[in-house]
């Protein structure tokens, strides 16, 4: 008994995600495949559990495509080669899309618990954790406002409260203070960062995988362990750097010189 | 600038319906026209008055055949609806024949109906119900298609199934439409049920109408197209208010500001 608990401490370690030799072709308007758009060529990922992982590159290198095959949306018409490792985790994903996609006719605390439904959770259990968190994401009294009565950042952040609550193992979220104006979004970074996603060393095994695409270094050193650097089309990772404590600077200039590899001069900025 | 859009609106129409009274008539005190012809519009109102305390059994009646109507209607068009959306091979079976139906206008059944459901209430609901369901069914399936993919993928996206995109997508969208085909199948009802009570019955306005012409009173006749118009637009709204009711995240924003003050997310 005791040995076979020991075989089994190695099993812990197994990723919560990983993908290898991914390619993702886009159907183009040529025959016989002229003119086919290779969005993603031959990525290869791997998130540890309580690991928060950014995924950055230029527009339209694939990082969003990337999101969808990893939460098991098949973009349509798309050839996908290189299945997830472990498909079984495919459920496992709770995927937030870059826009809010919060239901119209329904008030913020339905909306809350959509994802919660989908998993099947009991609906009085799952509306109490809502409303506790509710206060955490900065929604408290607006628990029967509209979607169209809430700011940009609040609906964002209820579409990550809908996100997070089935309590997925992973965290999968695609830009999701892209479309704020600057300052809200610095602001909802800097309140993301606290939230700690990840649950970093948090006692009982509680903490989960995240994986963050964004466009923005600095959002991407600010919440992420470790940094993923996707190349122009077709998207390849190009770098993998952990993102260290202290040395940011150093680290910037990195992920910057990666991401525009000819134009280093527009990395100084 | 909202008085005078008021004004514009509501005083101007008024004006001219006015106009159109007081040249009636003149035209037919002028023109010397038998009442069993066209009577003025003052004797339409003495009429009115006068017969107003009959006609109560008449407009209960045909109120009841249109509200039946409406409802079967709704339900059924609803429910076709729901199935056109959530199986393909219903969509491509059954609705280009029911589009294929709707050549042939409804009141031209009333008499197969009346010959197959006898002369009391069901043919007169039934036809009414024919009347409503299209226009209904048609929004329904109209706004299903048209389906945010943004809404579906999200439900995707955290493991939902079609079945959860149709219950927690699908079918909520299509609300507003049929509530928007229901709307217009509104205006049709109580046409629809008079036009039923030509054919056969005991009371409502349809018989009323058919009793006024034997007699030559068109004023009476009058009276009850007036009526008519009148149902029909008090109908309208009773719809038109459920309709809000029953969809209260599409408040105007006029009025989403007077029945949330002080609302102002930061």
């Amino acid at each position: 008994m005791t040995t076979s608990l020991s075989t089994e401490a190695p099993t812990t370690s197994a990723p919560a995600l990983e993908v290898a030799g991914l390619t993702v072709t886009f159907p183009g308007a040529g025959p016989r495949g002229v003119g086919d758009v290779v969005a993603l060529h031959d990525v290869a990922l791997r998130v540890e559990v309580e690991e928060f992982v950014a995924v950055v590159g230029p527009s339209g290198c694939g990082k969003s495509t990337l999101l969808r095959v990893l939460a098991g949306l098949t973009p349509s018409g798309a050839t996908v080669t290189g299945r997830p490792v472990d498909p079984a985790r495919g459920r496992d994903t709770a995927w937030m899309p870059q826009r809010d996609g919060l239901l119209p006719w329904r008030r913020a605390l339905p909306n809350a618990l959509v994802g919660a439904r989908i998993a099947g959770q009991d609906r009085v259990v799952a509306e109490a954790r809502a409303r506790a968190l509710f206060d955490a994401f900065g929604l408290a009294g607006f628990e029967r406002a509209w979607p169209h009565e809430l700011s940009g950042g609040m609906r964002q952040r209820l579409a990550l409260l809908r996100t997070c609550l089935p309590g997925r193992p992973v965290l999968l979220l695609d830009e999701p203070f892209g479309a704020l104006d600057a300052i809200t979004r610095r602001r909802m970074n800097g309140w993301l960062a606290g939230l700690d996603l990840a649950g970093h060393g948090r006692q009982g095994g509680a903490g989960r995988a995240v994986v963050l695409v964004t466009h923005d270094v600095d959002e991407a050193l600010l919440l992420a362990d470790r940094v993923v650097v996707l190349s122009d089309r077709p998207g390849r990772v190009v770098l993998d750097l952990p993102v260290p404590r202290d040395g940011l600077d150093e680290a910037r200039r990195e992920l910057l010189g990666a991401l525009d590899p000819q134009g280093r001069s527009d990395g100084s900025t | 600038m909202l008085v005078r859009h008021r004004w514009r609106r509501l005083v101007a129409p008024t004006v001219a319906g006015l106009v159109l009274l007081v040249g009636w008539e003149v035209g037919v005190r002028l023109s010397d026209l038998p009442a069993f012809v066209l009577p003025p519009p003052s004797q339409v109102a003495v009429t009115a008055v006068e017969v107003a305390p009959l006609l109560g059994t008449d407009v209960v009646t045909t109120l009841t055949e249109a509200a039946l109507g409406l409802l079967v209607g709704a339900l059924v068009g609803l429910l076709l609806a729901v199935l056109i959306a959530a199986f393909p091979w219903v969509s491509d079976t059954v609705y280009p024949l029911v589009t294929l139906t709707q050549t042939v206008p409804t009141v031209v059944l009333a008499p197969l109906l009346i010959l197959w459901a006898g002369f009391g209430l069901l043919p007169k609901v039934v036809l009414v119900a024919l009347t409503a369901f299209f226009p209904v069914l048609v929004a329904a399936v109209t706004a299903m298609a048209a389906v945010d993919a943004e809404h579906a993928e999200m439900v995707a996206g955290l493991g939902g199934t079609r079945r959860h995109q149709f219950w927690l997508v699908q079918l909520p969208a299509s609300v507003p439409g049929a509530l928007g085909g229901l709307r217009v199948a509104a205006t049709y009802a109580i046409g629809a049920a008079v036009v039923a009570e030509y054919l056969a019955g005991q009371s409502g306005l349809g018989v009323f109408v058919q009793r006024s012409r034997k007699g030559y009173e068109v004023d009476q006749i009058l009276v009850a197209v007036a009526l008519v118009a009148v149902l029909t637009g008090l109908l309208f709204l009773l719809v038109d208010g459920l309709a809000r009711l029953a969809t209260p995240w599409q408040r105007p924003s006029s009025l989403s500001l007077t029945s949330r003050p002080g609302r102002t997310p930061a």
